[in-house]
C-alpha cells in the first residue's frame, strides 16, 4: 500500500444469516417454536434448575462450563411465552393453544459455526431446551436441525449493539486486563527503570493471552 | 423467572401492531443504523432489537395451529443496571413515542411514565438468562476495550526499547490518574 | 460418530488429482481458461477433449506422460447452454463468482477484482484447463497439441494462460516446504491412522466423510451434500482458482526488521509466522530447531495436534498460519472429548503451484534483492461447499482472529495492512510483530465446478436435462 494510512477495512467474520441481523461482528438470533405439553411442564423446571445452577457455580467460582467456553455469545436468553398480555380491544385475546419456546442470542462468527457449535458440543442442552418444541429433529446431523431453526427464526428490523466490533473473548479479554494492569500500574510506578523493565516483561507474559 | 444475571437485565416486551401500521413500523425502525440508532443514546443497552411478527410459524407436526391476530412488536434489551432507570430514560425518547404509538394499546401521548406502565403492563419474563459477563457495565466494557488497544499499541511501540526509555514512554503513555 | 462404512467409490467417474495429488513429478503444469462464443461450438470442443481428461483410477502401469483436467465457471456452465432449472442447483457463491465475493474474501485495496489481472473475475473465463506433466518437454508439446485444437474448433478461444514453475524442493516462495498436509478422507486416505482426518480421542483419528469433497456421496452430516440434479452434480466438486502474488523481497525485509528486537533468530521468527520450520517440520513437533531430513510427506510426521501439549501457543504461536488454516483439535480445551467437531467442516484439499522465477537471496542483508518479478501461488484446492469450508476458513480462520480469543488479529503470513494488526509470538515475554506488511496481494481467481465425467459428457452432447 502506497498510502501512509489505509483506511481500517473491518473483518466480515457474521456470515450466514440476514444483513438485518448483524451489527459489526455480531449476530442476532430471534427463535420462536410451538411448544408441547410436556414442554409446558418441563422447560419452566428446567429454567430454574439452569438459572440455579449458574448461580451456584458462579458462587462457587467453578471454571466455566462449556455454554461459557465455547465464549462466542455475549447473552443468550430462552423464555417460554404462555399468554400474550392484554391491552383491550382493538387487539384480539391470542389464544395459545401452545405454549411458545423465544430465544435469543448475540453471538460472533458465522450463523452456520454457531448452530453447528451447539448441534455438536451442546448437544444434550439442545435436546433439553428443544426437545419438547414440535418439528424438532434431533440435533444431530446438523443439517435438519439448521433447517428447523432457520423455517422458526425470525429477521431483526433493527439490531444494536454498544460495541459492535467487540467480540465476546475481546470483552472478557478486556475486562480482565483492566484490574490486572491497574495492579501492575500501582505496584511498579515507583520503582527503578531496571525493575520496572523486569516488571513489564512478567507482566505481558502474565497477560499475553488477553492482548 | 431470572430476568437478571449479575448486574444485567434481560427485557422483554410484545406489544400488538395496530391494523395497517406494520409497514410503517417496519420502515421506520429499519431505517436506524449504529450511528442513528435510538439506543446508541441508552448508555445501559449492551445489545437490543426490534423484531416483527407476523404471526405464529406452525410445525407440521402439530395437532391443531395457532393463529395471531395481529402482527406484534417484540422489543428486546440485553441492559446493565437497573431495569426501572433504563425504561424511564427509553420512554423520554422521541423515537420510542414514534415506535410504540404503532401499537395498540400505547397511551397517548406516548411517552413518559405512561409509556413505562404500558411496557411493563407487555413485558414477559425471562426464563433462562446467560451472560456472558454479568456485572460490567456498557461504560466499563467500552472502556476495558480502548485501554486494552492502547496496551496492544504500547506493547508494539516500546519493544527494544532500553528500560529508561520504557519507563518514560509508559509514564508518558499512561499518566497517574488514569 | 460411529464409524461408517467406507463408501464404494466411482473413481473412473471423478476427474483426478482431487482425491490423490497426481504427485510431485508431475510438477510442469499450465492452466488456462477458453472462452467459449456459442453453446454448439463449445459443446463440440469439450467433446473432442472427454478422452484426454483424466480420471481418478489409480494407476496400475506405466503413469500417464502428462494429466488433463476440466473445471468451469457459473458463465462457462451458460455458455455452454445449461438449462435455467439446471444451473439453480449451484451454490450462491458459486453463482455470484468470487470477484462479486470481494468483500467477504478481503480482497480489497491492492487485491481489489478490478486489479486483477484480466480476464480473472470478469466472467469471461468459461473453462479451465489444467494440464501437468512429468517434463517440460512434454508439457511444451502437451501446449502445443491443445492451443491448436483450440485455435481449428469453431467458437472457443484461450482467453489467459498461467504458467507455472517449480521450486526446489517443493517449496513456495517464502521458502517453504508445502502441499503435503492434506485431510484424510475414509476410503481414500492409505495410512490406516487417517492422521489429519477428524482428531478423536486418545490421539486417534478418523477418515473425513467423501462427501465433504465430492458431491453424490454423504458427508459428515450423513446427508448428500446440496448438488446440482443428475447427472450434473454427481462426481463433481467446487474449485477454487486463486492467483496469490507474493512479495517475497518484502517478507525478508520484514522478518529482518522484525527479529532486531525478538530473543531468537530471524529464521524461529519466520517459522513462528508460518508453523513450520523452512522444511515442514511442525513448530509443534520441534520448537527450538527444524529436524534434519524431516520427511513432511509421511503422514505419521502429519498426526500432531495442538491441544495436549501447546494450549498456550509456546511452542507453535495460536495464530501461526498453518495453525488457523488447520487447526485440528486447537479450537477446543483441554478435556473437551469432541474438539476436532469445531473445525472438521471446513477442510480443503489443496493442490496448488508456484509460478514465476525464484528470488535469489540478497547479496547482503543491507540490500535485498528486489526484481520487480511477479512470482507467487496459484492456490487451488477442493470442496463441496465454498461457503462453508474455503470461505469458511478465510472468514473465520484467516482475515479474523476471534476462533482463537485473537481478537482481529489476521494471518500474518496472508493477511493484509488494512488494519493496525499485529501477531503475537506468545512466549516469555511474548513477542508482537507490527504492522503487517502485504505480503500477499490477489491477483484474480473463479469459482469453479468440476464435473465428474459423465457430468462432462453430458455438457458436451447438448443436452439440456429438462426432458427426462
Amino acid at each position: 500500500m502506497s498510502d501512509e494510512g489505509p483506511t481500517p477495512v473491518e473483518p466480515i467474520t457474521a456470515t450466514g444469516t440476514a444483513p438485518r441481523n448483524v451489527d459489526g461482528q455480531a449476530i442476532a438470533i430471534t427463535v420462536f417454536s410451538s411448544v408441547n405439553w410436556l414442554g409446558r411442564l418441563w422447560l419452566p423446571i428446567l429454567f430454574w434448575a439452569a438459572t440455579l445452577v449458574a448461580r451456584v457455580e458462579a458462587w462457587l467460582g467453578r471454571p466455566p462450563g462449556t455454554l461459557a467456553r465455547l465464549s462466542f455469545i455475549h447473552f443468550a436468553r430462552w423464555t417460554l411465552v404462555r399468554r400474550i398480555p392484554y391491552n383491550g380491544p382493538p387487539q384480539r385475546k391470542e389464544t395459545m393453544t401452545y405454549p411458545r419456546l423465544f430465544f435469543e442470542s448475540n453471538f460472533n462468527g458465522g450463523w452456520q459455526e454457531y448452530i453447528d457449535a451447539f448441534s455438536h458440543i451442546l448437544t444434550t442442552g439442545m435436546k433439553a431446551f428443544w426437545g419438547t418444541s414440535y418439528g424438532f429433529p434431533q440435533p444431530l446431523p446438523a443439517g435438519p436441525f439448521k433447517e428447523y431453526i432457520k423455517e422458526n427464526e425470525l429477521v431483526a428490523s433493527h439490531f444494536y449493539s454498544a460495541y459492535p466490533q467487540a467480540t465476546t473473548t475481546m470483552v472478557l479479554a478486556a475486562l480482565k486486563l483492566a484490574p490486572e494492569f491497574k495492579a501492575f500500574k500501582l505496584q511498579n510506578a515507583d520503582k527503578s527503570a531496571v525493575d520496572f523493565a523486569e516488571a513489564w516483561r512478567e507482566f505481558l507474559t502474565k497477560v499475553q493471552g488477553s492482548l | 423467572m431470572s430476568n437478571g444475571s449479575g448486574q444485567a437485565y434481560a427485557f422483554m416486551a410484545m406489544t400488538p401492531v395496530l391494523e395497517g401500521h406494520e409497514r410503517e413500523l417496519r420502515a421506520y425502525l429499519e431505517s436506524f443504523n449504529q450511528q442513528t440508532s435510538p439506543f446508541a443514546t441508552l448508555t445501559q443497552t449492551h445489545f437490543a432489537r426490534w423484531v416483527i411478527i407476523e404471526d405464529w410459524v406452525n410445525s407440521s407436526a402439530q395437532p391443531t395451529q395457532d393463529h395471531l391476530g395481529s402482527p406484534y412488536l417484540i422489543f428486546t434489551s440485553n441492559l446493565h443496571g437497573r431495569i426501572d432507570d433504563y425504561l424511564d430514560a427509553l420512554c423520554n425518547l422521541e423515537q420510542a413515542s414514534a415506535i410504540w404509538s404503532h401499537c395498540i394499546g400505547c397511551p397517548t401521548p406516548a411517552g413518559g411514565p405512561a409509556l413505562k406502565a404500558y411496557l411493563l403492563h407487555n413485558q414477559l419474563d425471562t426464563g433462562f438468562f446467560v451472560a456472558a459477563y454479568p456485572d460490567a457495565s456498557v461504560e466499563q466494557v467500552q472502556a476495558s476495550l480502548a485501554l486494552r488497544e492502547q496496551l496492544i499499541a504500547f506493547t508494539v511501540r516500546s519493544q527494544g526499547m532500553d528500560p529508561t526509555t520504557l519507563k518514560s514512554a509508559f509514564e508518558a503513555e499512561f499518566p497517574d490518574g488514569d | 460418530m460411529a464409524t461408517r462404512q467406507p463408501p464404494t467409490i466411482d473413481r473412473a467417474d471423478i476427474q483426478g488429482d482431487i482425491l490423490s495429488a497426481y504427485g510431485n513429478k508431475y510438477d510442469r503444469a499450465s492452466y488456462m481458461l477458453i472462452h467459449i462464443d456459442h453453446p454448439a461450438g463449445g459443446q463440440a470442443w469439450l467433446g473432442s477433449l472427454l478422452g484426454r481428461v483424466t480420471n481418478a483410477e489409480r494407476w496400475s502401469g506405466p503413469k500417464p506422460e502428462t494429466t488433463l483436467n476440466v473445471a468451469l465457471t457459473y458463465s462457462g456452465l451458460r455458455a455452454l447452454g445449461v438449462a435455467e432449472e439446471l444451473l439453480r442447483g449451484f451454490s450462491d457463491e458459486f453463482r455470484e463468482g468470487m470477484a462479486a465475493r470481494a468483500a467477504l474474501l478481503g480482497d480489497y485495496g491492492e487485491s481489489a477484482p478490478e486489479r486483477w489481472d484480466q480476464p480473472l473475475g470478469s466472467g469471461t473465463g468459461h473453462v479451465l484447463v489444467t494440464i501437468k506433466a512429468l517434463t517440460t518437454e512434454l508439457l511444451e508439446r502437451e501446449l502445443t497439441d491443445f492451443k491448436r485444437a483450440v485455435e481449428q474448433a469453431a467458437g472457443v478461444s484461450i482467453v489467459h494462460e498461467q504458467p507455472t514453475q517449480p521450486l526446489q524442493e517443493a517449496r513456495e516462495h517464502f521458502g517453504y516446504a508445502d502441499g503435503f498436509s492434506q485431510p484424510a478422507i475414509a476410503g481414500v486416505a492409505k495410512h490406516e491412522s487417517f492422521a489429519d482426518g477428524v482428531p478423536e480421542q486418545e490421539g486417534k483419528w478418523r477418515g473425513l466423510a467423501l462427501g465433504e469433497f465430492i458431491l453424490g456421496y454423504e458427508d459428515e452430516d450423513a446427508l448428500i451434500p446440496s448438488a446440482p440434479a443428475e447427472p450434473l452434480g454427481r462426481s463433481g466438486t467446487y474449485m477454487i482458482y486463486r492467483k496469490l502474488s507474493q512479495d517475497v523481497a518484502l517478507f525478508r525485509k520484514t522478518l529482518s526488521e522484525a527479529a532486531r528486537f525478538y530473543g531468537h533468530s530471524e529464521e524461529q521468527l519466520a517459522a513462528k509466522i508460518v508453523g513450520r520450520w523452512p522444511n515442514g517440520t511442525p513448530l509443534i513437533t520441534s520448537p527450538d530447531r527444524p529436524i534434519v531430513n524431516f520427511n513432511a510427506k509421511d503422514p505419521e510426521n502429519n498426526a500432531f495436534r495442538y491441544l495436549d501439549t501447546d494450549a498456550e501457543g509456546s511452542s507453535c504461536p495460536l495464530g501461526a498460519h498453518i495453525r488457523r488454516t488447520n487447526p485440528r483439535d486447537a479450537l477446543g480445551w483441554k478435556g473437551l472429548k469432541n474438539a476436532g467437531l469445531l473445525s472438521y467442516r471446513h477442510r480443503i484439499i489443496r493442490r496448488g503451484m508456484s509460478y514465476g522465477p525464484p528470488l535469489p537471496a540478497a547479496a547482503s542483508d543491507a540490500q535485498p534483492a528486489e526484481d520487480g518479478v511477479e512470482r507467487g501461488l496459484v492456490f487451488v484446492c477442493f470442496n463441496a461447499s465454498i461457503s462453508r469450508q474455503f470461505e469458511g476458513i478465510q472468514t473465520q480462520w484467516v482475515n479474523d482472529g476471534n476462533a482463537f480469543h485473537l481478537g482481529h488479529d489476521k494471518d500474518f503470513l496472508l493477511g493484509d495492512s488494512s488494519t493496525t494488526n499485529k501477531m503475537t509470538v506468545q512466549g516469555d515475554p511474548p513477542f508482537m510483530l507490527s504492522p503487517q506488511p502485504a505480503f500477499v496481494t490477489t491477483r484474480g481467481g473463479e469459482y469453479l465446478f468440476v464435473p465428474g465425467l459423465a457430468a462432462l459428457r453430458f455438457l458436451a452432447s447438448g443436452a439440456d436435462g429438462t426432458r427426462t
